[in-house]
């Protein structure tokens, strides 16, 4: 198992630098320039020349890429154009906010996605299976930040339960403080992945209650509840591993929209000011990031897989 | 099954645990900016100031850079107010001076004394002295810096030197006359020396990190994408300010940070004016709008390649197609929240006036313009930022109207990166109209790169060579009298040569909640909100 992950591991490094050339050829052609994104009407023409030479952006697209891979080989990720600090620190600054919101809201949309997902699969066509759907529905349909504003009237401006935005009441240092601003943006996020999630593991519920061991059970006098939860699930979750594996790249789309909404102060929020301002190594320090996450996630899907069904062999 | 779900559970505590911890790492500090409730704010108000409390102000996005002589973008600025103190700062024609105590040219306007206020300390109690302003100035000259404000230090290609005459003293020699001087040194505010002068690149200093300033707050805390806090600075050259704190609360998306300000969780907010009647309703706040000192305006490219808008009588038929009250209606809603613009210069301008030809809702005499200038079947390519909600409207609104005099316009949306990239390029030829705005500040001279020939910021290709001379004359002249005749014949020559069509001077609309007092006192001001912060005080 070991050798197997370092071999995965190494397996990654070609495949970083693949991702990168692609994000880097994308950023270089897509229209617009750092030095836009600071460049007012009363600035000099002189001015903005010397600071686009100082930052290197009159150098050729190549000799650019090649300055960042120095700058990422020697650890920082090269730095911000437009603040100047190196950008691996603003993304291991970001980090643990980034990695509670999605570790969160995917253990929440786990939690309540496998015991919806049974009983809809469960109770099929009937009414508990309508609603459970009908929130599915809803679920993969409604806009994320259009469900956020929705929550954040409701929870904070109406019934005054929750704060509406940001990571903590300013000056308080409490995790419990950070728990429950953590309430709205986590449930949002979760919300997206709860939907297919239900409908994947009521699919399957619905497959596996018409296969013979659950039959045997049934004429065993098995309650329904004990099937379901003690045999079927055990089936059900293996799927589940792979979908989690699969999320990693939509946790870090919708991780972008619920950090912005709700002024959460991670990663995805950093990516988002990155865009607008064309700030091309923070941009290639996040997607690689995110790819690292994407690979590893799959990864770890795999080794959990091989867990939960000895019958399955992983191969390098 | 039931320890799975357990553990589930305890996994989601954890990883918010794990956040909360790892993002500690600062000073643990009182809860002075904590959240109130509408109920609180609603509490009667007192009359005279207080001292104590907090102010919550909402910004859109990070601080890029806290020293002054790199912050170009809003929030920077903002903070830096706060943090910085300037030399002195003009309102409608006014000095008020915070850290000099007198500005006087010499005789000959070539050089300028500047004398300081005595005992003024930085942050950190170090002596403010004239050794930190020709710092300041010499950093911003410094070509291997990356200040935006250099060239405003150059009057010719000639630098103007920062010389030291004693400890409160320091002569600027010019080397031509400009008037317009006293307008780059607005923007001046001082740097510490002993903090930055072994610095290499000042840009990226680890020190502009934990800014030490000479304004009425100094530097507590910063949490990246979530808020920066600063305290009260009990030596403020200009009194004790009355709040113990001011806390910029970073909020990126609009709807969620007009929720907080209802919410009480953000006390000062800019806000668009299609939301003022939602925050109006609520009673709790005051909505002040107030001018930036900005010009909204449609751009015409004389330079694209079919040459349509090199014509005068084109720009002014296409002009006469337009009515500014309906453009004004469309984008900013009420004329409450824009006056209707005809000169170049904005209202805060010196020798500005709105007393000159306008060109302007007279769709018959539109048509015959465009005949006499053989102009028909005339097609326009318009640029569009998409998603920008002003540019969009006034987008259709153009098509509409230049139909009805028969000129056709393509609308062309694009992203706003790719947009402003085509915009600022001189050489784009591909486009005709544009909707686009500047704020130039208070002296005239600054307007030159835009409208005379060949200059950097001259994006509508303009070209008077009467107009040349005269802004040329005018950044030389030292009589006022004469300059103002100089600059009242300028906006007479551009209005009538129409090279942009002037739409409305905007203001910016800003909510502040009405348990705050001295709003007044600290001044509203273009881009910064407030000019003196110390003023404001919890009621």
């Amino acid at each position: 198992m070991r050798q197997l992950i370092v071999r995965r591991l190494l397996q990654t490094l070609p495949m970083l630098f693949f991702v990168s050339v692609v994000c880097f050829t994308m950023i270089k052609l897509a229209p617009g320039d750092p030095v836009l994104s600071f460049v007012t009407p009363n600035m000099h023409a002189d001015d903005i020349e010397r600071i686009r030479h100082n930052l290197g952006l009159d150098k050729p697209a190549y000799i650019q890429y090649f300055i960042w891979i120095k700058e990422m080989v020697q650890g920082n990720f090269g730095y911000s154009l437009i603040n100047h600090q190196p950008v691996l620190g603003q993304i291991l600054e970001r980090l643990p906010a980034t990695a509670g919101l999605m570790g969160s809201a995917i253990a929440l949309a786990v939690i309540l996605a496998i015991p919806l997902g049974l009983v809809a699969g469960a109770n099929r066509n009937r009414w508990v299976d309508k609603l459970i759907n009908f929130i599915s529905y809803v679920g993969i349909s409604i806009p994320l930040f259009w469900l956020a504003i929705l929550l954040m009237y409701l929870f904070a401006i109406k019934l005054h339960l929750l704060p509406s935005m940001g990571m903590r009441t300013i000056g308080v240092e409490s995790p419990l403080d950070v728990l429950k601003h953590g309430i709205l943006p986590c449930s949002v996020l979760a919300f997206g992945f709860l939907a297919g999630y239900v409908r994947y593991i009521r699919s399957s519920t619905i497959g596996q209650l018409k296969e013979e061991y659950v039959q045997i059970q049934y004429a065993f006098g098995s309650k329904k509840s004990t099937i379901l939860f003690r045999h079927v699930l055990k089936h059900v979750l293996l799927p589940v591993i792979t979908l989690l594996g699969m999320s990693m790249g939509d946790l870090v789309a919708g991780a972008i929209v619920t950090e912005t909404v709700f002024s959460w102060p991670g990663i995805g929020s950093l990516g988002m000011t990155a865009v607008k301002g064309m700030d091309y190594p923070v941009i290639m320090g996040i997607t690689l990031f995110s790819s690292l996450m994407l690979i590893l996630g799959n990864m770890v899907a795999d080794i959990l897989y091989s867990f939960v069904d000895p019958r399955i062999k992983l191969k390098g | 099954m039931r320890k799975g779900i357990s553990g589930v559970v305890i996994l989601v505590l954890l990883t918010l645990m794990i956040s909360a911890c790892s993002n500690g790492n600062n000073a643990a500090s009182t809860n002075a900016g904590a959240s109130q409730t509408p109920a609180e704010t609603q509490q009667p108000a007192a009359s005279e100031p207080k001292d104590g409390g907090s102010l919550i102000i909402g910004v859109a996005s990070d601080p890029v850079v806290l020293n002054p002589n790199y912050a170009g973008d809003r929030v920077s600025l903002t903070i830096d107010q706060a943090l910085y103190a300037p030399l002195f700062q003009v309102n409608k024609g006014e000095k008020t001076f915070y850290l000099a105590e007198s500005l006087t040219p010499s005789e000959d306007n070539l050089t300028y004394t500047l004398k300081l206020k005595d005992g003024l300390t930085w942050h950190d109690g170090e002596k403010l002295t004239a050794d930190d302003i020709v710092f300041t100035i010499d950093s911003i000259l410094d070509e291997k810096q990356n200040s935006f404000l250099r060239a405003n230090f150059l009057i010719g290609d000639q630098a103007i030197k920062a010389v030291k005459v004693d400890d409160l003293t320091v002569d600027f020699q010019l080397p031509q006359v400009s008037p317009a001087f006293e307008a780059t040194l607005v923007q001046v505010f001082p740097i510490p020396k002993h903090i930055f002068e072994n610095e290499t690149d000042i840009e990226k200093s680890t020190k502009n990190a934990a800014p030490v300033g000479s304004g009425p707050f100094k530097f507590k805390e910063y949490k990246a994408g979530e808020y920066l806090t600063l305290e009260r600075f009990d030596n403020y050259f200009g009194g004790k300010p009355h709040l113990d704190s001011v806390t910029y609360r970073i909020a990126k998306d609009t709807n969620a940070a007009n929720l907080a300000l209802q919410n009480g969780e953000i006390n000062v907010q800019y806000l668009d004016p299609k939301d003022v009647a939602t925050i109006q309703a609520t009673n709790n706040f005051e909505i002040l709008p107030y001018s930036e000192g900005r010009l909204a305006y449609l751009m015409f490219n004389a330079n694209s390649d079919t040459g349509a808008l090199a014509k005068k009588e084109v720009r002014q038929a296409l002009s006469l197609a337009l009515s500014r009250d309906e453009l004004i209606q469309t984008a900013y809603t009420s004329s409450e929240y824009a006056d209707p613009a005809k000169s170049f210069l904005t209202p805060d301008a010196l020798y500005f006036t709105n007393e000159v030809t306008t060109f302007d809702n007279d769709a018959a005499k539109a048509k015959e313009l465009l005949a006499s200038a053989g102009e028909s079947n005339l097609k326009l390519r318009y640029i569009v930022q998409s998603g920008n909600k002003a540019q969009e409207a006034i987008s259709l609104y153009v098509q509409q109207k230049l139909k009805a005099v028969g000129v056709e316009v393509e609308l062309q949306n694009m992203d706003s990166s790719a947009w402003v990239q085509k915009f600022i390029d001189l050489k784009s030829t591909d486009y005709e109209l544009a909707l686009t705005g500047y704020i130039m500040g208070y002296d005239p001279d600054a307007y030159r790169i835009l409208f005379t020939t060949d200059s950097s910021s001259n994006y509508s290709h303009y070209s008077n060579s009467e107009v040349d001379k005269l802004m040329n004359d005018g950044a030389g002249e030292a009589d006022p009298a004469q300059r103002a005749e100089i600059y009242k014949k300028a906006q007479e020559l551009v209005a009538e040569d129409a090279p942009i069509y002037p739409i409305a001077y905007t203001k910016t609309v800003v909510a502040v909640s009405k348990n705050y007092g001295g709003i007044d006192e600290a001044v509203l001001k273009p881009v910064v909100i407030f000019e003196d912060l110390s003023k404001i005080y919890q009621k």
